[in-house]
């Protein structure tokens, strides 16, 4: 009896269960990556970004196994390992969490969109509409988070083909010599890519509604693979485009990048790219309003309707007061420690602890 | 509405048993009963009965009807020289005089009136009520069948339904001789007392679609139903969305095809227009004709056509978002064509649009209104005349003028009328947000109407099906279509009880070489 349990015709396919994550990866971070990448690893960081992917595809195990042990989600899994108050108010810790990855995501696309679209932009506006669309969708159920995860991939997936262009202009001797940089330096940047990975972690809370759980697994590791395939790609064509000096002076250089695409009918291609990030941001915004407030409703039996609309507001005050550069970095600083905390080292102690609860007590 | 139906089914046959055990004290009951229904019924003009005497046996006998509905000729030719001529005892020989299948004897005197609606002949023999006859000889009014104007094809059958359920049964029956197509009635509306046929096939249409369609129909509450697009409003599952989530068609062949396909069918009587569905958004861009031509041609059409759709959704916007926001996004030669065009239109690009859109649909809605032959008149003097005469006058930038007219045409590629009128609105909201937030505003409206997509279910099955949920099979028939032999299995989505069509092995043999 899987804790938690939903009904057969709300689950999703196993395959869904990739688009879904690999969705929630990919937000703010294709963007602006390359230059903490660059830091440290210069134009070596390319090997530190695919051992990077490599732990994931470790940690991703380490999740399935613990969903496995206790027959369900996470939430379950810290009530019979800590009891109720403690496993709760650890669950309680990650509503906070997913409120923050939902600032980070809608905070970043208002940023990006101040810097290169408008700058008059209203942030409570164009917020609180945007938060509209993530109720809705949130609404529909997890099948709709699904869907739009699918749609918010397969869709702007045309953007990739851009990248074509500028590797007409790259110069790949940049990248020469390999490994010239010692291993701690290349440590380092793989630790600063470890946030651009984020988001994985959501398996944790939607994995009983796979389908097959055991099937979904080949079809997560794919798109984890997929995922390190595409930073690999970009990074090596963003080394091959800029001069290592200039890459580290460049906040977005994604962006940066596409205003080398010319076509007969458009010049500004990152305009395209800006507004397709407003559908490709959907998705986190979605899964992490619907994780918040699916947690509310595991821990506190709350009616998710209301949660999600609470949970919402929320975020719409925090953004509305996310007006400077300093304040996003604090926000993006304060979201990926957590990130990295939950995922190295609360995960593993987790399964660990499962371990050895089990075997207490079938002994 | 069924309940009232049963209701009253169940209390005539409460009566009937009653008659049996005490026919002498209903006696008086009946008789105040039988006045009632003739002093509501005489009150119209159309209300006859008229007497005749048996020439062998010297029996009066009264013919009470409406004469509206009954068609005289049978009355003259059929009933009434038997009637006049043979030996007519006693009511029970009825049966045997008249050549007409559909003669019932009753004795239930709560069953007139309906019956007598119905366009039967009542038929009473002087000094004995208790007993009477009800001859079938109902008047069929109603037009012959005409080719389809709606979903017209050049090849392929040229038939549409008309308004009686009958002929539309009929059209149907005869593409589908099997014992397996079911239909089962249902009658809807406390008034029009509509009669509604849903049609499947046993062993292939999924059980629970059925279930579904017929508790929706049994749950309409509604006086009175002149269509069958009000069974579109009433049962389909999401009633505030602009989106129609059954098919309708008027091709007798598309209703044989999605029957064998799986799917459910609704006839509703005095509609020319049947439903089809579970049905998906790919299937509305769809045209039966598609599956005329050559696989490779209908995959063309197939692939214009959604390039049509998306091309009239989103030019206008994309006009107003480049022309008021991102005018950088334009090369600089395109850019220069285009403000040229624009250099003596004073209002901003959104009022220019909305006023070409806005013109567009009074065009389109005039010539709807209008007859036919008028109605071309118009569109074509009014296009012309106002296009040009705005671009001269100053008004409309000539570039515009070409997308919106483009648009225009492109909507109407669209096979489904209800989702071409769909498809025309969307492009209201685009604008507006295109008008707000340039590219992002259009973005945003693009999210909310997949949300919307998204959202939507088809009696219970995901209207964006195949897209999402994925099923890579239910592509062969949804944005291309490939050949027939490739078509072997049933749509993956209809959940049917019989998936496959035909075998899949003979239909791919293949000879090899000089063979």
């Amino acid at each position: 009896m899987l804790q938690g349990s939903v009904q057969e015709r709300m689950k999703i396919s196993p395959y869904m269960a990739a688009y879904v994550i690999v969705a929630m990866q990919t937000g703010m971070g294709v963007l602006s990556y390359q230059q903490v990448l660059v830091k440290d690893a210069g134009h070596d960081a390319w090997i530190s970004i695919i051992a990077t992917g490599l732990t994931v595809h470790i940690l991703v195990w380490i999740m399935y196994r613990i969903c496995e042990t206790v027959e369900g989600d996470v939430l379950y899994a810290n009530v019979y390992l800590f009891g109720k108050i403690i496993g709760n108010s650890f669950n309680t810790l990650f509503i906070f969490y997913y409120i923050i990855y939902c600032l980070t995501s809608l905070g970043g696309l208002i940023e990006i969109i101040r810097t290169w679209m408008f700058n008059d932009l209203n942030p409570i506006v164009f917020g609180a509409i945007y938060l509209l669309l993530g109720i809705y969708i949130v609404f529909g159920g997890f099948r709709t988070v699904a869907g739009i995860s699918f749609l918010g991939l397969v869709i702007p997936s045309y953007l990739m083909l851009s990248f074509l262009i500028p590797l007409k202009y790259g110069d790949f001797s940049n990248l020469l010599p390999v490994l010239d940089h010692t291993p701690m330096e290349l440590v380092k940047s793989g630790y600063n890519m470890i946030f651009s990975f984020l988001g994985y972690g959501i398996l944790l809370f939607f994995y009983p509604f796979i389908k097959k759980p055991q099937q979904s697994k080949k079809w997560v590791h794919i798109g984890l693979l997929g995922t390190t395939f595409i930073y690999t790609a970009l990074a090596i064509i963003s080394f091959a485009y800029f001069p290592e000096g200039l890459l580290a002076r460049s906040i977005w250089p994604t962006l940066e990048m596409w205003k080398i695409v010319r076509l007969p009918f458009i010049e500004r291609f990152e305009y395209l790219g800006i507004a397709n990030w407003a559908l490709i941001m959907l998705p986190n915004v979605a899964i992490s309003l619907w994780c918040a407030s699916r947690v509310a409703k595991r821990v506190y039996h709350l009616n998710q309707r209301k949660a999600v609309i609470v949970i919402a507001c929320v975020c719409l005050i925090i953004v509305s007061l996310l007006q400077s550069r300093d304040r996003m970095n604090l926000l993006f600083e304060v979201h990926s420690k957590v990130g990295l905390a939950i995922a190295y080292f609360y995960t593993p102690i987790l399964y660990l602890g499962l371990l050895i609860k089990k075997k207490v007590k079938t002994k | 509405m069924a309940n009232f139906f049963k209701n009253e089914k169940f209390k005539s046959k409460k009566n009937q048993s009653e008659n049996h055990v005490s026919n002498e004290s209903n006696e008086q009951e009946k008789h105040s009963h039988a006045e009632e229904w003739e002093k509501e019924l005489s009150q119209s003009n159309d209300y006859k009965k008229t007497f005749y005497f048996n020439q062998k046996t010297g029996k009066k006998f009264y013919f009470t009807f409406i004469s509206t509905l009954v068609d005289d000729k049978v009355l003259d030719d059929n009933i009434l020289p038997n009637l006049l001529e043979d030996d007519f005892h006693k009511i029970n020989d009825v049966k045997k005089l008249i050549p007409i299948p559909d003669v019932m004897v009753s004795s239930n005197t709560a069953d007139i009136p309906q019956m007598l609606l119905e366009g039967y002949i009542m038929l009473t023999i002087d000094g004995d009520t208790s007993e009477f006859a009800f001859i079938s000889s109902q008047k069929q009014v109603g037009r012959s069948v005409t080719s389809p104007e709606i979903e017209f094809s050049v090849v392929g059958p040229k038939v549409a339904f008309v308004e009686a359920i009958e002929q539309n049964m009929n059209m149907i029956r005869r593409r589908l001789p099997v014992k397996e197509l079911i239909a089962e009635e249902f009658i809807v509306g406390k008034l029009s007392r509509t009669n509604v046929m849903v049609l499947y096939i046993e062993g292939v249409t999924n059980k629970e679609i059925i279930n579904t369609v017929k508790q929706r129909i049994s749950d309409i509450e509604k006086d009175e139903i002149a269509d069958s697009s009000y069974f579109t409003q009433i049962i389909s599952d999401n009633g505030n969305s602009p989106f129609p989530q059954l098919l309708d068609t008027e091709r007798p062949d598309r209703v044989a095809a999605s029957l064998a396909e799986g799917k459910i069918v609704i006839l509703v009587d005095g509609s020319p227009h049947a439903l089809i569905g579970p049905t998906s958004l790919t299937e509305f861009f769809n045209s039966f004709e598609d599956y005329f031509l050559n696989w490779i041609l209908a995959s063309f059409i197939r692939m214009i056509r959604l390039f049509a759709v998306i091309f009239s959704i989103m030019i206008t916007p994309m006009y107003v978002a480049l022309t008021s926001y991102h005018y950088e996004l334009i090369p600089k030669d395109l850019l220069s064509t285009l403000i040229i065009s624009r250099r003596v239109v004073p209002f901003p690009p959104i009022l220019e649009a909305l006023f070409l859109e806005i013109t567009i649909e009074l065009l389109r809605e005039a010539g709807a209104r209008l007859p036919t032959k008028v109605g071309q008149t118009i569109g074509i003097v009014g296009g012309i005349v106002i296009g040009t005469a705005s671009v001269e006058a100053g008004l409309t930038s000539n570039v515009l003028l070409i997308f919106i007219a483009l648009s225009a045409l492109a909507s109407f590629t669209t096979p489904v009328y209800q989702m071409s009128n769909t498809i025309r609105l969307l492009r209201f909201p685009f604008l507006l947000m295109a008008e707000k937030w340039g590219l992002l505003g259009i973005t945003i409206a693009l999210c909310f109407l997949l949300i919307h997509l998204l959202r939507l279910t088809s009696l219970g099955f995901p209207f964006m099906e195949p897209i999402f949920p994925l099923r890579l099979s239910d592509f062969r028939d949804a944005l291309f279509r490939l050949p027939f032999k490739s078509q072997a299995n049933r749509p993956q989505y209809l959940r049917t009880d019989d998936s496959n069509r035909f075998s899949k092995e003979k239909a791919n043999k293949k000879k090899d070489i000089d063979e």
